[in-house]
């Protein structure tokens, strides 16, 4: 474990190495399905994940002679919401256009797909790059912001499923046949393409969160990379320091994570460096990440010579898009991560960095303005503190996200309540969280149940430190001689033989009159 | 502008289909005839006519968002050439020595 740590430490050290004198430039293509509508992109068949193969498929999604494909209205506003959300141009007219090549996975030997005039163009986001997330990467030197420009985004439908029969851990290589199920065939799919505008893997990685974090705010997809409802594919060249002239790029695909993205860019950077540094030349081609090996391969596909012969698709008809009807999807637009980011951090007071962090969860908002909600305004910032230290160290711990936790926005409230008041110390509300967290039992039951009430009555806590203080005339004596440090022992003393329930605030006030005075 | 030989067996390719040296040249005939025809066209005036984007003078041609019976799996691939596990069967798709 602790070798693995190493070298992967030793990998970071050597990309910052190679940023030293080496820019990097790189560009995402990212597919997402539209995994929230009900049907599919050109007929009237289910979108769902898994299930038995070819249940879902109708003679359109197979590509039947002489089956019609008619386009799904809400994929339509869902990409062009998608490119309302990221700042991009509608077009005014648009249309789809056939992408031609050979796959067994698409049975019409076509893509419907957008070519020249696409929906959506001439985006950008604005991506905070610094340690406000957690460590800082060693590509990163301080907080910045940059802007990644969007070519465009448009709309097309996903291919079928292989499973190759024969070889070894279902490789294609080696396979006796392959088996295709079409029940993802015809699923509406976004492609967003960036501008070649990112220089680090780790700013590609928060392009890629904050997109997807965009997507799960619209409620167009469940962007689950994993089960590969959102795909991103890379392009990366290095040029020298100062070069204007771009060099020759490879393009990286299979990265089912983030981590995998960052990790599988760092190593193409890195790997295109030391090439060109040994006199040796990049050339462009797919390449492939493995992500247990921590490298990419060539993928030598001789289906590489691409020439689409794309042309209008002439089953359906172009778009035309009214500027009111614009206007009418841009008011159903939800309010955006950067938007909530700043609200809560200026209506309810939260730090930036707080309100960062729970914006970059969708779940995490919404249970904590729930939370603050109940809790009141005026301790929205408790709240938040609590979700940050407590709530976000039990979950990660617990390996779940906060909608399937058991905890719930009342119960933080209430926590947050009783700490308030006075009823319990905040050390008590740990105590607390911790039941509740493995119980699920309100805290107020809880407080009540362990008679963990905490005493704040001056005058009980009074007889305790004479007690103390009579019990201790030694430590009373280095006190008054200057040792001020010796105060806590006192505190501690006083806590213990009060079970922790004491006002830790009274104590203190309580010690340093008897002790002062 | 004539079409080459060479550009017949690349359109070949992109379509998939094995043609005899025979083929290559009496379809290399047609084709040119084809774009001959073309050449035609684009010798004449076109500057005030606007372009046509569909035959039809129809936009925004759309659906709602409904699901729709479809095939049940064996109707689906009662046409295939094969099938297994309810899926359809393909050939080997990358052939010997390639390395995927």
């Amino acid at each position: 474990m602790s070798n693995r740590k190493e070298v992967r430490a030793v990998a970071k050290d050597r990309l910052a190495e190679v940023l030293q004198t080496w820019e990097a430039v790189i560009g995402l293509e990212i597919h997402t399905e539209l995994t929230t509508l009900a049907t599919k992109m050109f007929c009237g068949c289910p979108v769902a994940f898994g299930g038995e193969p070819n249940t879902r498929v109708c003679p359109v999604c197979l590509g039947m002679p002489g089956a019609l494909p008619v386009p799904n209205e809400a994929a339509i506003e869902a990409t062009v919401l998608a490119g309302l959300a990221t700042n991009c141009r509608i077009a005014a007219w648009s249309q789809f256009h056939r992408k031609n090549y050979f796959y067994p996975d698409m049975p019409k030997d076509y893509q419907i797909s957008q070519y020249d005039l696409p929906f959506c163009e001439d985006g950008h986001l604005d991506v905070d790059i610094g340690a406000v997330y957690g460590p800082p990467q060693p590509d990163q030197e301080s907080d910045y912001a940059t802007r990644i420009g969007i070519t465009r985004i448009h709309l097309e439908e996903d291919t079928g499923k292989m499973v190759h029969v024969g070889g070894s851990e279902g490789r294609i290589a080696g396979a006796t046949h392959s088996l295709v199920d079409f029940n993802r065939a015809g699923t509406g799919l976004i492609e967003l393409v960036t501008e070649p505008d990112i220089r680090t893997p780790e700013e590609a990685r928060r392009f890629a969160q904050k997109l997807r974090l965009i997507w799960l705010c619209l409620g167009i997809s469940d962007c689950n990379m994993e089960e590969g409802s959102m795909r991103v594919d890379a392009n990366v060249s290095v040029r020298r320091r100062g070069e204007g002239a771009l060099g020759v790029k490879a393009e990286v695909k299979n990265m089912n994570s983030f981590k995998s993205l960052h990790d599988a860019l760092a190593h193409e950077i890195v790997r295109q460096a030391e090439l060109l540094e040994s006199n040796g030349t990049v050339v462009q081609e797919t390449r492939h990440w493995d992500a247990g090996a921590k490298r990419t391969s060539s993928l030598r596909s001789k289906e590489e010579a691409h020439d689409y012969r794309y042309f209008p698709e002439p089953d359906m008809v172009p778009f035309e898009f009214a500027p009111e009807w614009v206007e009418s999807v841009r008011a159903r637009l939800p309010e955006l991560p950067d938007a909530r980011k700043t609200r809560l951090a200026s209506d309810l007071g939260l730090p930036v960095h707080d309100a960062t962090v729970l914006t970059s969860d969708l779940d995490m908002a919404d249970f904590f303005e729930e939370a603050a909600r109940i809790a009141g305004p005026e301790r929205a910032r408790q709240v938040s503190n609590i979700m940050l230290n407590e709530l976000s160290m039990h979950l990660n711990a617990a390996g779940i996200g906060v909608a399937a936790s058991r905890i719930s926005p009342a119960m933080i409230a209430e926590l947050v309540g009783l700490v308030d008041e006075g009823a319990i110390s905040s050390k008590q509300a740990k105590d607390v969280f911790a039941e509740m967290a493995e119980t699920g039992e309100a805290p107020g039951a809880i407080v009540e149940l362990r008679g963990m009430k905490q005493v704040s009555d001056t005058a009980v806590i009074e007889e305790v430190v004479e007690r103390v203080i009579a019990a201790n005339p030694g430590q009373v004596a280095q006190y008054q001689g200057g040792k001020a440090g010796l105060l806590g022992y006192f505190v501690g003393q006083v806590m213990r033989e009060m079970g922790g329930q004491a006002n830790p605030a009274v104590v203190n006030e309580v010690l340093k009159g008897k002790l002062d005075g | 502008m004539a079409i080459s030989e060479e550009q017949v067996r690349h359109v070949a390719m992109l379509a998939r289909l094995t043609l005899t040296d025979e083929q290559v040249v009496h379809l290399g005939e047609e084709l040119n005839s084809v774009l001959g025809h073309i050449d035609t066209i684009q010798q004449l005036d076109l500057a005030d006519v606007e372009p046509t984007a569909h035959v039809l003078d129809v936009v925004n041609v759309m659906r709602p968002d409904e699901v729709r019976p479809g095939l049940e799996r064996e109707v689906a691939l009662r046409n295939a050439p094969a099938a297994e596990a309810g899926a359809f069967v393909i050939p080997r798709i990358v052939g010997g020595g390639d390395e995927a």
